[in-house]
C-alpha cells in the first residue's frame, strides 16, 4: 500500500484544489472517488494516504460500492453504538496522487 | 418539517433595486437609476399573512437594502411578526447604517474574489476595501458578520486566499457560490461560467476549506446530486402526502421554498429570475385570495417541475448548484403565462 507524506498535503488542502495546474481530470477524478452512494460527505482532511474522507449514514453502509471505488487506501466503520444506534461513520482513506505532486511536480514546483 | 433543501423557511425580499454599485454580474441588474421601491406598509401586512404560511427567515437583498428608505420599518415590523431578519450588503455604506444593523440578526457582506476581481465586478476601485472594513467594523462590535462569495469560474484560485483574509477580518461564515447566468451575468463572456469540473472543484475547495477554518461556517450552493437525491424526502411536504392534506390545504411554506418577493411586488417561487410562468401572486393579492388560487391551481405546474427536476437527480453523478439548476430546468418549461393580475 502506497502512503504520501503529510507535509506537501497539509501545506494548503484547499489551494491545491483551487488551483487550476490540477486539471479537470484530477478534480473531476478525484470528485468521482470521493462520491458514495448512500453516504454524506462530512468532513475531507489531508492523511497519510492522501485524502481522509469522513462520511456519516443513517444506514449500514454498503461496503460492496465502498471496495468498488479506485484508489481507496483503507476503511473504517465506527457505529456510533450505544450514543446513536442508527449512525455510522465511515472513513475512508483514498490515494490521491495528484496532490501530493506525483506526476505534476514541475506544476507544483517540488 | 422540512421544506426543500433549505434548513429554514425563507423570504428573500428584494425591496428595491436602487443601488449604489451596478456590478457586471448582478443577477437582478440593480444599479443607481433603479428607484423604485416597494410601500412598507404593503410589505409589512404582506409579511404578516407570509408568517402565518410558516416563514420564519426573512433575508434582505436588493438592490443594496441599505438604500431602501424605509428599512427600519419593515426590519422592525419583520421582527414584531417574529420573524428572524437577515441581510445581504455591499458593505458600502455600513459605517452609516450601526443601528439599523443592530436590530437584524445577521449580515453577510458580499465578495466576488479578491481586490482585483471584486473591484473590477464591481466597477469601482474601493469597493473591496470598503466591503472589508464592512466585516472588520461589524465584527468589532460584536455583530455576527458573514461573507456572501460569488465567484467567477476565473476567480475559484483566489477563495483560498479570500477565505482567510475574510475570517482574518471577524467573518463567521462564508456562504460561497458559482455566478449565475442570470440578469447582467448573461452578458459576460463565456469563460466566466462553470464546466462540470469546476463545480466539482468549488465543492471540493469548500469541503478543504471547512477543514482548515474550523470555527467559521462554511456553506457552498455546490453539492453532489447524489446527496440531493438521498435527501429528496426534503421535498415531501411538496411532492408527497404532507399530514394526509391536499395541496390547496397546505401552508404556502410547504409548497414555496425560498419564497423571493420582488422589487415589483411579485412572489416568485426559488429565485428572482425563475420562469414568469411559475410567479404565485402580488403582494396585493396575499390579502385577498391570490394564494390559495396559486395553491390551487398554480402549485399543481410548480409541484410538477419540482417532481421532475428532483427526479433528473437520480444517477447523474455530478454537482450542481440546486436553486440555479431548478431555475434553469424552469426555463425550459414553455413561454411565461404569468397567473400574477396585470
Amino acid at each position: 500500500m502506497h502512503t504520501t507524506t503529510a507535509s506537501p498535503v497539509t501545506t494548503r488542502l484547499s489551494q491545491r484544489l483551487a488551483n487550476f495546474k490540477l486539471g479537470d481530470a484530477v478534480i473531476a477524478s478525484l470528485a468521482e472517488r470521493v462520491a458514495i452512494d448512500g453516504l454524506a460527505i462530512g468532513r475531507i482532511n489531508p492523511c497519510i494516504y492522501g485524502i481522509c474522507v469522513d462520511y456519516f449514514s443513517d444506514r449500514l453502509p454498503r461496503l460492496d460500492t465502498l471496495t468498488a471505488k479506485r484508489g481507496v487506501s483503507k476503511w473504517e466503520v465506527f457505529p456510533y453504538g450505544i450514543i446513536d444506534w442508527d449512525r455510522f461513520h465511515v472513513r475512508v482513506a483514498f490515494n490521491v496522487d495528484e496532490l501530493e505532486g506525483r506526476g505534476l511536480a514541475r506544476e507544483f514546483g517540488h | 418539517m422540512r421544506s426543500g433543501f433549505l434548513p429554514d423557511r425563507i423570504v428573500h425580499l428584494h425591496p428595491t433595486r436602487l443601488c449604489n454599485l451596478a456590478c457586471r454580474h448582478c443577477y437582478s441588474e440593480s444599479s443607481p437609476q433603479r428607484a423604485a421601491a416597494l410601500d412598507p406598509v404593503v410589505v409589512g401586512d404582506a409579511l404578516a399573512r407570509l408568517r402565518d404560511e410558516g416563514y420564519a427567515v426573512v433575508s434582505l437583498s436588493g438592490g443594496e437594502p441599505l438604500l431602501y428608505r424605509s428599512l427600519r420599518a419593515v426590519v422592525e415590523r419583520a421582527k414584531e411578526l417574529g420573524f428572524r431578519v437577515t441581510m445581504v450588503s455591499n458593505g458600502l455604506l455600513a459605517e452609516r447604517a450601526d443601528s439599523v444593523l443592530s436590530l437584524v440578526d445577521a449580515v453577510a457582506i458580499s465578495f466576488d474574489g479578491l481586490a482585483g476581481s471584486h473591484n473590477e465586478i464591481r466597477g469601482r476601485a474601493d469597493a473591496f476595501e470598503r466591503a472589508c472594513a464592512a466585516v472588520r467594523r461589524l465584527a468589532a462590535v460584536g455583530r455576527p458578520v458573514g461573507a456572501a462569495i460569488s465567484l467567477t469560474r476565473a476567480a475559484i484560485p483566489e477563495l483560498p486566499d479570500l477565505a482567510d483574509h475574510l475570517t482574518g477580518l471577524g467573518a463567521r461564515a462564508l456562504q460561497i457560490r458559482p455566478v449565475a447566468r442570470a440578469g447582467r451575468a448573461r452578458e459576460l463572456g463565456e469563460a466566466t461560467f462553470y464546466r462540470p469540473a469546476d463545480l466539482a472543484r468549488l465543492y471540493l475547495v469548500s469541503l478543504a476549506l471547512e477543514q482548515e477554518l474550523p470555527n467559521v461556517r462554511v456553506h457552498c450552493d455546490v453539492v453532489p446530486t447524489e446527496t440531493l437525491w438521498q435527501h429528496r424526502e426534503a421535498y415531501a411536504s411538496l411532492l408527497g402526502a404532507c399530514d394526509g392534506l391536499p395541496i390547496h390545504e397546505r401552508r404556502l411554506s410547504d409548497l414555496v421554498n425560498p419564497l423571493v418577493v420582488t422589487d415589483t411586488g411579485v412572489l416568485k417561487p426559488i429565485s428572482y429570475d425563475f420562469n414568469r410562468r411559475f410567479d404565485i401572486a402580488s403582494l396585493e393579492e396575499l390579502s385577498s385570495d391570490g394564494v390559495r388560487r396559486y395553491k390551487k391551481h398554480g402549485a399543481l405546474e410548480f409541484q410538477t417541475l419540482v417532481g421532475r427536476t428532483v427526479a433528473s437527480l437520480q444517477n447523474r453523478g455530478d454537482f450542481i448548484d440546486w436553486f440555479d439548476y431548478c431555475t434553469r430546468y424552469s426555463e425550459a418549461v414553455g413561454a411565461p403565462v404569468s397567473l400574477v393580475r396585470a
